[in-house]
């Protein structure tokens, strides 16, 4: 884990208040707030909690319907705002597309002409030394796609960062990489989060506990929590215990391989309580909620 | 071994690249004939600006190579980033040339198979769609893998959907003239499908914004079809919209939705629709 840069007392690059958007009937984000600082923010959640489209809305790619979002005092609502926010941006979306027969270099390059870097030389050296930082100098001419996934998720933070963006947004990057690729992709991640406010989307707890000062949780559309990974694992202080047999009333109960049960939620008198994980604490911010509905 | 050498000034000048004409010219000469004076230059040139050399070739060395479209632009006199993205449009791709050029094809050969006045019909009605289908191709959510990516990008949506409309409007133009070629016998009528073509796409373009980048192409495309088929698509080029008057309705149309286009330039940014929510599956190339 990284220790929580000095800039967190700093003022916020990014503010986000009370954020709504209804996609097709159903509340996709409901009255989203939060600040996000210099170093790497991890925005946590499970499949269809909103996270890409609270992305999409910080990229700028969508308004949303309520709310307001200031990046670096900027206010993406309006035509000059939105423009200010674009030319700080970088973006990796969930799934980047890339066109057929580029190459890694010329794509780059291609994200380096929308971004409005237009002399030659500069824009040339530029896309080399940012696919030289993602560890690509002997595969810029390669076509992508002869590039493996880890290649060409590289190709695309390549292209986020092009042009030296100051707030990064980067949307489940670590999806679909084996261990090894994913070691090196967060490396690259932690890199990039020097000197920059970049919020990760994933769902994947090691993500956050190697990379974050800060994860926020979101499931259905509402924050359900917000702080260091360090205050998120002591959220389920107390709450974890291990029995011979499947607890009743647990939260969630597993059987690991030691044969014993670890088990999430409130513990019988007496129970063998045991030392909570980063995953404990956020599977206990989503059921909580959960419990909360229900109620 | 030359009794005069470049003095330590001119060389540390010409090492920085700072040295002006003539003296640059008078180093320069001696340099080639000098072996004393290069290596002094050897020393003289700095390590940082041997780095900035070295890294602005090896950047060269990969930058992308410009394809035929591309040269042929930057020849006329188009900026090289402008080029490279107009040369990069999706509709330049062989797969999209190859199904205009197939459709003006079965067009020619289904109007030849008829007789009469409808020989050319075809044409006429197919060939205004092509440029409305391009549009909608090259800027589709889904059909440009980077639209993510372009859409979040500085550079305004609108310019990026305008250089796309001239490339598509371009080539297809060219593709449908050279099949008019095809029907020599009806003369300039043959050319019926030029201002319909614009306005379709002027047309499509001014609806995008409200309709999305898809559907306003659609909702375009299908009133075509309707208005041709009510103004007597049998009845040769004496159909409503290829007549005098038809031609100047489509001429008006044509300037009108584009001078909407011009004056909706900033709802392309700005619209919901033209932003829908898509995704492109990852391994998609």
């Amino acid at each position: 884990m990284t220790a929580p840069p000095a800039s967190r007392t700093a003022p916020p690059t990014v503010s986000v208040s009370g954020l709504t958007l209804r996609y097709r009937g159903t509340v996709a984000l409901d009255d989203v707030s939060f600040r996000l600082g210099e170093g790497v923010t991890g925005l946590l959640g499970p499949n269809g909690a909103g996270k890409t489209t609270l992305l999409r809305i910080l990229a700028t790619a969508t308004p949303p319907d309520r709310g307001a979002l200031t990046v670096l005092g900027n206010d993406p609502s309006t035509v000059a705002g939105r423009q200010a926010v674009r030319r700080t941006l970088g973006y990796l979306p969930q799934s980047p597309g890339f066109h057929p027969g580029f190459t890694a270099f010329e794509f780059v390059d291609y994200v380096a002409i929308l971004k409005e870097l237009t002399d030659r030389r500069q824009r040339h050296q530029e896309v080399r030394r940012r696919l030289d930082d993602v560890g690509l100098a002997d595969a810029r001419g390669k076509r992508i796609k002869a590039l493996s996934g880890g290649m060409r998720q590289r190709v695309a933070l390549a292209a986020a960062l092009v042009g030296d963006p100051s707030f990064v947004v980067l949307d489940e990057p670590t999806v679909g990489l084996d261990p090894e690729q994913r070691m090196r992709f967060r490396e690259l991640i932690a890199e990039a989060g020097q000197g920059r406010t970049v919020l990760l989307s994933t769902h994947q707890t090691e993500d956050v506990a190697m990379l974050c000062h800060r994860v926020v949780v979101l499931d259905r559309g509402r924050i359900r929590f917000d702080g260091t990974p360090a205050e998120l694992t002591a959220a389920a202080e107390g709450r974890v215990w291990s029995s011979d047999a499947k607890a009743q009333g647990a939260l969630a109960g597993w059987r690991t391989g030691t044969g014993e049960f670890r088990n999430l939620g409130d513990p019988p008198g007496g129970a063998a309580i045991l030392e909570p994980t980063l995953e404990d604490g956020y599977l206990m911010a989503i059921d909580g909620a959960a419990e909360g509905a229900m109620a | 071994m030359e009794s005069w050498h470049v003095p330590e000034d001119d060389l540390t000048g010409y090492a920085e690249g700072s040295l002006a004409a003539p003296r640059l010219w008078s180093t320069e000469t001696h340099l080639a004939g000098c072996a004393h004076c290069r290596e002094r230059l050897n020393t003289a040139v700095g390590t940082a600006a041997v780095d900035a050399g070295w890294a602005r070739l090896d950047a060269e060395l990969d930058a992308p190579r410009p394809g035929p479209v591309e040269s042929l632009l930057v020849r006329l006199g188009v900026a090289d980033h402008t080029a490279r993205l107009l040369a990069a449009t999706p509709v330049l791709r062989r797969a999209w040339l190859g199904a205009v050029v197939l459709t003006l094809l079965v067009a020619v050969a289904a109007g030849h198979a008829m007789r009469g006045g409808s020989a050319l019909m075809m044409l006429l009605a197919t060939a205004p769609l092509l440029p409305l289908a391009g549009v909608a191709v090259s800027f589709g959510p889904g059909l440009d893998p980077t639209y993510e990516m372009a859409v979040v990008a500085p550079m305004h949506t609108f310019r990026l959907l305008m250089l796309r409309t001239v490339a598509v409007l371009t080539t297809t133009t060219t593709l449908s003239a050279l099949a008019s070629l095809a029907l020599p016998s009806f003369g300039l009528a043959a050319l019926g499908w030029l201002l319909p073509a614009l306005a379709l796409t002027a047309l499509g373009l001014a609806l995008m914004p409200r309709l999305g980048p898809v559907v306003a192409p659609s909702v375009v495309a299908v009133a075509w079809l309707t208005a041709v088929s009510l103004g007597g698509l049998w009845t040769g080029p004496t159909a409503a919209p290829f007549t005098t008057a038809g031609q100047c309705a489509l001429a008006a149309i044509a300037v009108a939705a584009t001078a909407a286009v011009l004056i909706a330039r900033d709802r392309f940014d700005s619209s919901r629709h033209m932003n829908a929510r898509v995704r492109i599956s990852a391994g998609r190339l």
